[in-house]
């Protein structure tokens, strides 16, 4: 008993200590992002102008969730999460803290798109997302060797056999169940019906495995896959397909007949966030449009700054143009929020065509 | 050559169970074994007896066949074996640290060869057990190694080597872990079981009494050579080179020059200007620088001068008394100030003998010997 | 001694004997035991709403009902299996060699040489196997050269490409097990195996590899262990069809935010590849003791 009074008597000494020691320290902003999203150059004009130290973490939407879970929404400062995938974290982990809209320069940002976020990453009254990158995903299509891809479906055609990729996991569900005409994001509150679709997307999956070299899980992977011609049509991200496209013109994004998906990466405060200032000082910051535009050719996607477009190169924005011609652009499909639940609905199929021959 | 010396001469290969002829082994620039001839007789124990590094080891190990000999012949039973690889050689070795099996029981380590040998399964039980009851290990095939005395390993590890009733048997030293009790005891087992087996064994070690002890002929060896092959009386006695009489028993050596030979008396003066006579087989010219060897037990000690005087008479003062039981010495000095050993005899008058009485030292000229000093030790590699 | 000061000794021992002792159970307490404790506790709740769990043996029982992941399961074991057996198939001739046939210089040499591998992370080992392995990796470019393939051959994205990334993970710690057994074993007794009258393969069956016994079932047993519990070479060399079992942990915990489920898998993992290792030391005759000492 003594000892374990000790020891906590120890623990609460080190804590303090600790804590005493990062105050003392200059201001830091550990900003847990998707890779490209904070260029060097970026980050080193932010701590010049505002002497705050950034202290970047790469991540995707599931780690980022994993990690501020786990430590219950302490660690980091500042997250990127996607739009569609706060709710339902927040719901489940209570690991984000809601934003604080005023001090947020709300002008710099594109009002449609603020208004959707908004609307997506409300919970219990509070708003936790405010935008920053958009992209969508649909096919990388290499035109000399698969140009017969148009949509989804059209990876399982009979000629590609061995020379497709796709990830495993959600938004390739999502996209095969739009190729194959049903509305998935319409059946998100039916579990019933969207099990269902769910189905159907499984058996084409299984069926389409053959096709599959390799499920993709990390973009170098991918693009290196593409750029040696091993795979020759792929599920992938606009931005690796533009920057593929810039190398080998043969190599394009393409939205797919039934619409790309469309994604917004946020900014929402961990629960535990030590640096809120610095973090409301950072969305602002990287919302400046000549900013915003570096950070666009940087990640390859545009942001949600207004006005940020006249500072991006030409090339970007004519492959965006190829890429997205106006129907295309009014067919993106725009993850709603996802409910609870659903995702171990998906994993589940994930596994079997994982698993399936 | 004197490696010849062996037994019979006439035509080893019909009654040698081991035979080689001219044996060498080179290791680099180092002559491990020297054009070695030798031919045991069958049954008998025969010793090869020298300092560590002399070659006799990779000389077993060459009988043996785990080394191949650079030149020369091996002959057993009449038969070169120099390409039969060691597991179809008809002989056995026991091996210094005797190399039974851990992992087997003692049954098992018997079992082992008669298996390899393709003895049939049904007549392993009896072997072993008769082999066990001849090493008077009846009972024990049970036992794990590890609970075996030193003594019982080294008779487990000769009976799997004779229950596969090899045509030689070769030890590489296998006493020398034991203490010195046991190490007697082993002495006469060991003879005993070759006399028992009736098997030749070829014995090496570099401790003189046992290779003196168990032997019917000790092979002295030294820098890959055969000093000396004959009975252990012929090697403690007649030494042949100055190497055999000194690593042959304790010897008192001075180190002196010939005055006078007369038939094989030789009177020498040591270099303490002491005259000594002793006795040589081989002509010394007067001048020759020689080693005399006396062995501490012909030395006659007496309180008063003997008479008639002896070949050799000595006046020295007794140093110390080492006490052994009957193996006790006294270590005198002479008047010259050579220090000598002798034996003491074991007689009431030298109960009361201490260190400062006079004593008289005597000999006769035929219990010294002497040898070339700077003699080749091989006189046959020198013309 | 008097009795007063013998007790002094006595606690006097007993304090140096907790002090040296603390770090360990520090360890073993804090980084061991700890987690695994919360780990079987989170495995036996089950979510029930959001931020509402109650106790529930689902995620276990989903184990035994769910074919797919007792396949995953039985699959990555037996694979595990296989690779270890083969490691040691390699490994042995090669420890043989280091420890008995050679010595001095070009001994270590050649053991330097097993270890340089794990110079590199495991990642970029296992990069490296995808650069010689792929359709447009060295491989297929050399058998197409030599004319021994008439199009690129897709080398990578099988079990053998995984086989063959475990082996070449798992050598070292084999070998290093191996050499040591074998190194102890006095070469009298392999002399007098053959001596006997052993022949080359007698000998080995019936003296070396039984003096080797620890040395073969501790390097087992650690390189079963690490395979079984290898993420990255299944995943990356495997391909589509890689199924691992810890790939399967991994994205319950990541990607499904499926703790609890993920959590569970830990265990029977853990539970599971003990009662392997158990089996194999029962079907070896060796004792875990003599095995790890």
């Amino acid at each position: 008993m003594r000892s374990l009074r000790y020891f906590k008597k120890l623990a609460v000494i080190g804590a303090v200590a600790s804590a005493v020691s990062f105050s003392a320290q200059a201001e830091t902003l550990r900003l847990l992002t998707w890779g490209g999203y904070a260029p060097q150059d970026v980050v080193e004009q932010f701590e010049q102008e505002t002497g705050v130290t950034v202290k970047i973490t790469l991540s995707n939407n599931e780690d980022m969730i994993s990690k501020l879970r786990a430590t219950r929404g302490a660690g980091f400062d500042l997250a990127q999460p996607s739009q569609d995938r706060i709710v339902s974290a927040q719901a489940d982990f209570n690991i984000y803290k809601p934003m604080d809209l005023s001090k947020i320069d709300t002008a710099k940002i594109i009002p449609s798109m603020l208004a959707a976020t908004q609307k997506n990453t409300e919970f219990e009254g509070e708003v936790y997302g405010v935008p920053h990158v958009w992209g969508t995903s649909g096919l990388i299509v290499n035109r000399s060797t698969a140009s017969t891809v148009k949509d989804y479906t059209d990876l399982c055609d009979d000629s590609l056999q061995g020379s497709v990729s796709y990830r495993l996991k959600r938004p390739t569900l999502i996209g095969f169940a739009f190729a194959l005409g049903e509305d998935p994001f319409a059946a998100y509150d039916n579990p019933d019906q969207y099990q269902a679709i769910l189905d159907k997307v499984e058996t084409r999956l299984i069926e389409c495995k053959s096709n599959v070299k390799a499920y993709w899980s990390g973009g170098d992977a991918l693009l290196n896959l593409v750029r040696s011609g091993e795979v020759s049509a792929a599920m992938a991200w606009d931005a690796g397909g533009w920057k593929l496209n810039a190398e080998n013109p043969d190599i394009r994004f393409v939205a797919p007949a039934s619409g790309a998906l469309g994604w917004i990466d946020t900014f929402v405060l961990p629960r535990k966030t030590k640096a809120e200032d610095a973090a409301y000082r950072w969305i602002n910051f990287v919302m400046q449009p000549e900013i915003a535009a570096r950070i666009t050719e940087s990640a390859g996607n545009f942001t949600a700054a207004q006005g940020s477009d006249e500072f991006v190169n030409d090339t970007l924005k004519t492959q965006f143009k190829e890429s997205f011609p106006q129907a295309a652009l009014d067919n993106i499909n725009w993850y709603p929020p996802v409910p609870a639940g659903l995702e171990e609905m998906e994993g589940k199929v994930l596994d079997r065509v994982k698993a399936a021959n | 050559m004197s490696d010849h010396a062996v037994a019979s001469a006439t035509e080893p290969r019909v009654q040698a169970d081991l035979a080689c002829t001219r044996l060498s082994k080179q290791f680099g620039a180092f002559t491990a074994v020297d054009q070695v001839s030798f031919s045991i007789p069958r049954g008998a124990f025969f010793s090869i007896l020298g300092p560590s590094g002399c070659g006799k080891t990779t000389l077993l190990r060459m009988l043996a066949g785990f080394q191949q000999p650079d030149s020369g012949d091996i002959l057993i039973k009449g038969r070169s074996v120099l390409h039969t690889p060691p597991n179809k050689r008809p002989v056995n070795m026991v091996f210094q640290h005797l190399a039974l099996f851990p992992n087997m029981s003692v049954a098992e380590n018997i079992a082992y060869g008669l298996k390899r040998n393709g003895v049939p399964k049904r007549q392993h039980a009896a072997l072993i057990d008769e082999v066990l009851t001849k090493v008077h290990l009846p009972g024990y095939g049970k036992k794990r190694i590890d609970q075996l005395s030193g003594g019982q390993k080294q008779r487990v590890a000769i009976a799997r080597c004779l229950v596969l009733k090899p045509a030689v048997l070769l030890l590489d030293e296998p006493l020398g872990a034991l203490d010195l009790k046991l190490r007697e005891q082993m002495k006469i087992e060991l003879k005993r079981l070759q006399q028992e087996f009736n098997t030749t064994f070829v014995y090496i070690t570099h401790d003189q009494s046992e290779a003196l002890v168990m032997s019917d002929q000790v092979a002295v060896m030294n820098h890959g050579r055969f000093e000396q092959v004959g009975t252990p009386q012929e090697l403690y006695y007649q030494p042949k080179t100055a190497f055999v009489a000194s690593f042959v028993g304790d010897s008192n050596q001075f180190a002196a020059t010939v005055q006078a030979q007369t038939d094989q008396t030789v009177t020498t003066v040591t270099k303490r200007g002491v005259q000594l006579q002793c006795y040589s087989e081989l002509a010394l010219p007067p001048g020759a620088p020689v080693t005399l060897f006396i062995r501490p037990e012909v030395i006659q000690v007496g309180v008063c001068k003997p008479d008639p005087v002896p070949d050799n008479c000595l006046a020295a003062t007794v140093l110390r008394i080492l006490f052994d039981g009957a193996r006790s010495q006294i270590q005198v000095q002479t008047a010259e100030g050579a220090v000598l050993l002798a034996a003491l005899p074991q007689t009431a008058d030298f109960q009361a003998l201490t260190p400062g009485r006079s004593v008289y030292l005597s000999w006769q000229a035929r219990q010294g010997l002497c040898f070339a000093a700077t003699s080749p030790q091989h006189p046959g590699a020198v013309p | 001694m008097n009795r007063a000061s013998f007790h002094r000794n006595r606690s006097q021992f007993r304090l140096g004997f907790w002090l040296l002792l603390a770090p360990i159970v520090l360890w073993l307490s804090l980084l061991i035991i700890l987690p695994h404790v919360d780990m079987v506790l989170v495995s036996l709740r089950e979510r029930i709403a959001s931020r509402q769990y109650g106790f529930s043996l689902d995620n276990y029982t989903a184990f035994f009902t769910e074919p797919l992941y007792w396949n995953t399961f039985v699959r990555t074991a037996v694979m595990s299996i296989i690779a270890t057996l083969m490691t040691l198939i390699i490994a042995f001739p090669v420890s043989f060699y280091i420890a008995k046939v050679l010595s001095g210089r070009p001994k270590i040499a050649l053991f330097i040489l097993c270890l340089i591998p794990f110079w590199v992370s495991e990642l970029v080992r296992t990069y490296g196997w995808m650069i010689l392995l792929r359709e447009t990796g060295l491989i297929s470019g050399a058998l197409q050269w030599l004319g021994l393939a008439g199009q690129p051959v897709e080398l990578l994205y099988n079990d053998v490409a995984i086989m063959i990334g475990l082996i070449y993970t798992s050598m070292l710690f084999m070998v290093v097990p191996l050499v040591t057994t074998l190194d102890s074993l006095d070469n009298s007794l392999i002399e007098a195996g053959y001596d006997l009258g052993g022949n080359g393969w007698q000998v080995m069956t019936n003296i070396v590899i039984p003096h080797a016994m620890p040395g073969i079932m501790s390097g087992c047993i650690v390189v079963f262990m690490l395979t079984l519990g290898n993420y990255l070479t299944p995943t990356l060399l495997g391909g589509k069809d890689s199924l691992w079992f810890t790939e399967q942990i991994y994205t319950q915990f990541i990607t499904r935010f499926n703790w609890e489920q993920g959590a569970a898998f830990g265990i029977l993992l853990l539970i599971l590849s003990s009662l392997i290792v158990w089996l194999g030391l029962k079907l070896t005759k060796q004792s875990f003791t003599r095995v790890m000492s």
